[in-house]
């Protein structure tokens, strides 16, 4: 009889794991021949930035897709990186464990949240092919690369290893290389171009990794690349305990079980995030348990109550426990510049903004939301605009309609904005890409696929709010094109218009053609200023020029003062005139008195900077009378970035103060330095 | 009759005016204007000496200070500058070819063939001349006519050509020239006892086929919708220098009215030369809004454009004696409007045995 049993149960088994693969191939990524192909893709290429960003290595990956049977849809995938490698006795751990227990202990914002797992991988190649998946893998510390095939016992749910052997590991030119992995696999799979391929895909995954090298070449040959646009590798991110407001009955459960502590309130304080000692003994008095129980002796109706403690349910004073916030340097954002860089790398810009939001919390559980626009030369301006969604990271390709960040986009009215939408509802229409990024500890999907963000108002509002802001720097610069498209069409009737009107008249009448002087400053009877920046593919430099135009008939005298992405590592070159630093990214010229009808011009370029990172310079003025083109200096906006300037430059001695501000705001003790040029000027209000 | 046209020396002195206006403000260190009347129904008052509409004192002033306003002073300079050329070199162009020319004016090239069409009327207007003083035609031909009626029309040989609208001609008429001025056209002699001026051409057609002119002893006149100016002063013409009345056959709907009151009134575009257009003794006809009811005529409903240009019309100084706001006032009540070939719902020839008859019984014509 118990043979039987131990039989029934390893017979179950067997057909329970492919089984449960093919019965849930539609939430694991497997559906459809496209589809499978880019799953795969993505499970090689996540697992290569995660392990990358871990080792803090600038990856460059290499993705190659090789049609092998066109009738029977057969394709051979293979993937390298520079990451660390693997070492050779955990290649089949990684490869081969089919859902690998998951570190519930350990909260943070990694890639590998979403999806099976590379091992996902290895057993569709093998059900769909018969084929195993071969492995190179080599690690700095030694001297050859580790291959081997990878299969699957699906009996056992263990890996099989064959043709297990060492070689150097050489780049095609010859030299030595020293780390990375390489996954070589054969599979169904049909490669696909639009909106759901490989490529836009791996397009994606570049725009929000803009440290990593991708390269790609697809079934037909062609090679595709995108390039690293930043050295700077994504921030490390730092684990952090759960937080009482995100955990659920199981995993309480389970901690308790596991917990090897002495007493509840050490268990508390030790695991959980927002936990203080007092909140702790609070919570234990809410729950009606004995503040020195074990853990470990918890009973059902205990978790029950504590849990309900935990969310408030449970009162002291008829009042929840008060909890702190969780940590939030856990998150890794993008950040506004690279975003921007991201884009720009992708789709050929006309404009770009982005917002970066600080990050804050939901159920326990801290996040941030990231929003970026891109008007595109040559998208179509009478089709949607491309949605590009990404959790932590990582591109959302299916389920658009359904996604939160979908219902976000479409709730705000982008008419404003000067782009199309029917109503002002939906998502709208225009030459244009539209981008928003959650990073959180915990993305809560709607279903398996993990495809589509589920809903949740504090997320929906807070991804509202990233777009809202974000539309208004927007708005402020259409204004300000609208207002130079203005300008320019004055430039045009006085500099164009009216001296052949004055030729022509002359001309037909037979007299001397007249003095305009007079007409024009009569017709604009402003102070204009003309500023354009450019970028300079010849010398790879951003090109300022302001050209400051007296028609009025005074003299007047003005200083002039510019942005400048000083900030980003930005250089000032020939820059003739001189001039002085009013402040951190304000440069300052005085000028001489320019007499009626005088233009002057300023000149200087920027160094330091690569293409689309500053297409637009502010430019301000210090003078009575009012420029058109520019804006009046508000001296106290100058006095405030000194101000956080001298703190920013001394930390020792404003140490003092800086200890209140902690104490006054413990959950974000660092408040991220401006880095995008909207919001440091002409962005916020 | 008093001339219309201008020696060549008076209309070069007269653009002169318009380019030395621009001229002196520069010279002054003022922007550049051109100064002429207001072309809208709130500056046309009606002219107790001529019968006709005319521009009243509003005047408004085009100055260079805005792209759009120093372009059309430019295009100015460019225009006059092109009529010189053709009054010295003898030769006359279209509009139409004129705005193919402005290709070469660089900045100042129309950007629209009705642009070049406004700026000749501005010019007219300002300097009091008309376009043929200009030498420039209009691309419209004139109308069809037929009925028994002889005049003398100067050829492309300057030979005078003897025709009579009854006998000399087709089916389709005589064709009405651009020119319809002395120089070009006489008249002669006519034995009609009044002239019926038509909207379409499916029913100029019917009343010829019907042999409408001969047995009510008319002439038939097709306007083709808005009618062209020669259409308009050859009405005029015939009207005074024969002594004939004039009736007016059209649709009956709003734009019907409107083609009245330029026939009748003097158009708002053109109401500076009202008086040579515009032929005061006109009498509207039909279809009126009162027929559509009496005839029980099959009728369509009127689109929220109609109903704008009706109410518009309230306004319209032209129209405002009490007959036409009764009308303008009924077609809105009824909601409804008729085309002129509606008569057919009662055969081919209600219109010349039924309708017609009964409509001119009423002013004494039959």
């Amino acid at each position: 009889m118990a043979g039987t049993a131990e039989r029934m149960a390893s017979n179950q088994k067997q057909v329970a794991i492919s089984e449960f693969f093919e019965k849930n191939k539609h939430f694991l990524g497997f559906d459809s021949l496209t589809r499978s192909l880019i799953t795969a893709v993505k499970e090689a290429v996540d697992n290569s930035l995660d392990a990358c960003e871990e080792a803090r290595i600038l990856p460059d990956i290499r993705v190659e897709l090789t049609k092998i049977d066109g009738k029977k849809d057969i394709v051979e995938l293979k993937t390298e990186d520079n990451g660390p490698g693997i070492p050779q006795r955990s290649i089949e751990k990684v490869f081969g464990q089919l859902l690998f227990g998951s570190r519930f202990h350990a909260i943070r914002q990694s890639r590998g949240q979403q999806g099976i797992g590379i091992t996902g991988v290895v057993m569709y190649s093998q059900l769909t092919t018969g084929r195993k998946t071969h492995v190179r893998s080599k690690i700095a510390t030694e001297a050859s690369a580790a291959l081997v095939d990878i299969g699957l016992d699906t009996r056992k749910n263990k890996a099989t290893k064959s043709n297990e052997t060492r070689e150097i590991w050489e780049h095609e030119d010859g030299t030595l290389k020293e780390h990375g992995l390489e996954v070589t696999t054969r599979m169904k799979g049909k490669y696909q171009r639009g909106r759901q391929s490989v490529y836009q895909y791996l397009r994606m995954t570049s725009i929000v990794n803009p440290h990593a090298d991708i390269t790609f070449i697809d079934p037909d040959g062609e090679r595709h690349h995108w390039p690293r646009v930043t050295e700077r590798l994504p921030t490390k991110v730092e684990s952090i305990k759960p937080h009482p407001h995100g955990i659920h009955l199981g995993t309480l459960q389970r901690m308790c079980s596991e917990s090897k502590d002495s007493r509840m309130t050490v268990f508390l304080r030790g695991n959980f995030s927002g936990v203080s000692s007092r909140a702790a003994k609070e919570l234990l008095q809410a729950a009606e348990i004995d503040e020195k129980m074990k853990p470990k002796s918890l009973k059902p109706d205990h978790y029950r109550a504590l849990l309900e403690a935990f969310q408030g349910e449970r009162m002291i004073n008829e009042k929840p426990v008060k909890l702190l916030n969780p940590p939030t340097n856990c998150l890794s954002p993008i950040e506004e510049l690279l975003i921007k860089k991201g884009l720009s790398k992708t789709i050929d810009s006309k404009f770009v903004t982005t917002m970066t939001r600080s990050p804050t919390v939901t159920q326990g559980n801290p996040y941030q939301v990231e929003v970026g626009l891109i008007f595109g030369e040559g998208m179509l301006a009478d089709k949607p605009v491309e949605v590009l969604r990404f959790a932590n990271r990582v591109p959302l390709m299916y389920q658009q309609g359904g996604c939160l960040l979908t219902k976000a986009i479409e709730s705000v009215d982008w008419r404003q904005y000067g782009l199309d939408q029917a109503g002002g509802r939906g998502v709208p229409k225009g030459p244009a890409a539209i981008l928003v990024h959650l990073a959180s500890t915990n993305v809560q999907f709607t279903s398996e696929a993990k495809e589509a963000l589920a809903d949740n108002a504090e997320v929906m509002e807070e991804v509202r709010k990233a777009l809202l802001e974000m539309g208004r720097g927007l708005r402020k610069h259409l204004e300000k094109k609208k207002k130079m498209a203005k300008t320019q069409e004055k430039f045009e009737l006085v500099n164009d218009i009216i001296p052949a009107i004055a030729e022509k008249s002359a001309q037909i009448l037979g007299r001397p053609v007249p003095d305009l002087s007079g007409s024009i400053t009569k017709i604009m009877g402003a102070v204009i200023a003309e500023t354009t920046t450019t970028w300079n593919k010849e010398t790879k430099q951003t090109d300022v020029s302001i050209t400051l135009f007296n028609y009025t008939s005074r003299a007047r005298a003005y200083t002039l003062l510019v942005s400048w992405p000083e900030r980003d590592g930005a250089a000032m070159e020939h820059n003739d005139l001189g001039g002085r630093k009013e402040a951190t990214g304000v440069w300052a010229w005085k000028l001489e008195t320019l007499d009626p009808g005088q233009t002057f011009v300023i000149t200087y370029s920027l160094s330091g900077l690569e293409r689309g990172d500053w297409t637009d310079t502010d430019v301000f003025y210090r003078g009575s009378q009012e420029v058109i083109g520019a804006s009046k200096m508000d001296e106290k906006i100058l006095e405030e970035i000194r101000r956080l300037e001298a703190v920013a430059a001394a930390p020792e001695e404003t140490e003092h103060d800086d200890m209140d501000d902690m104490e006054q705001n413990p959950a974000s003790p660092e408040i991220p330095p401006p880095t995008g040029q909207q919001t440091l000027f002409g962005g916020g209000e | 009759m008093m001339s219309r046209t201008h020696t060549n020396e008076e209309t070069r002195e007269a653009l002169h005016g318009v380019v030395e206006e621009m001229y002196d403000k520069i010279v002054k260190g003022e922007a550049p204007t051109m100064t002429l009347p207001v072309r809208t129904k709130t500056n046309i008052g009606f002219d107790a000496k001529l019968g006709v509409y005319k521009y009243g004192k509003k005047r408004s002033t085009r100055d260079a200070t805005s792209l759009g306003s120093a372009k059309q002073l430019l295009r100015a300079l460019h225009v006059v500058e092109f009529i010189e050329e053709m009054i010295d070199a003898g030769k006359s162009s279209t509009l139409r070819e004129m705005y193919y020319i402005s290709e070469a004016w660089g900045l100042g090239k129309f950007s629209s063939q009705n642009e070049s069409n406004n700026l000749a009327e501005d010019l007219e207007v300002v300097t009091k001349c008309l376009r043929e003083d200009f030498k420039l035609r209009p691309e419209e031909d004139g109308a069809r006519m037929i009925g028994n009626l002889t005049l003398r029309e100067r050829n492309r040989r300057g030979e005078w050509m003897r025709i009579n609208a009854r006998d000399d001609v087709g089916d389709s008429g005589y064709g009405v020239p651009y020119n319809v001025e002395l120089e070009k056209i006489e008249l002669l002699e006519h034995d009609i006892k009044f002239i019926m001026a038509i909207e379409t051409g499916g029913m100029f057609d019917r009343l010829i086929e019907n042999g409408f002119d001969e047995d009510y002893k008319c002439g038939l006149l097709h306007l083709k919708g808005q009618p062209a100016r020669s259409t308009r002063r050859i009405l005029k013409r015939m009207s005074e220098e024969w002594d004939l009345p004039v009736v007016v056959f059209l649709d009956g709907d709003p734009w019907s009215f409107r083609i009245f009151a330029s026939i009748a009134y003097g158009a708002i575009k053109t109401a500076h030369i009202s008086e040579y257009l515009a032929t005061p003794s006109a009498t509207y006809l039909g279809i009126t809004a009162d027929d559509i009811m009496a005839y029980d005529l099959p009728s369509d409903d009127l689109s929220p454009r109609d109903i704008d240009a009706l109410k518009a019309e309230l306004t319209d100084p032209r129209f405002a004696d009490g007959w036409w706001q009764d009308q303008i006032n009924m077609m809105l009540e009824l909601g409804q409007k008729a085309e002129q070939q509606s008569l057919a719902k009662y055969g081919l020839d209600f219109v010349t045995e039924t309708y017609l008859p009964e409509k001119l019984a009423d002013l004494g014509l039959a």
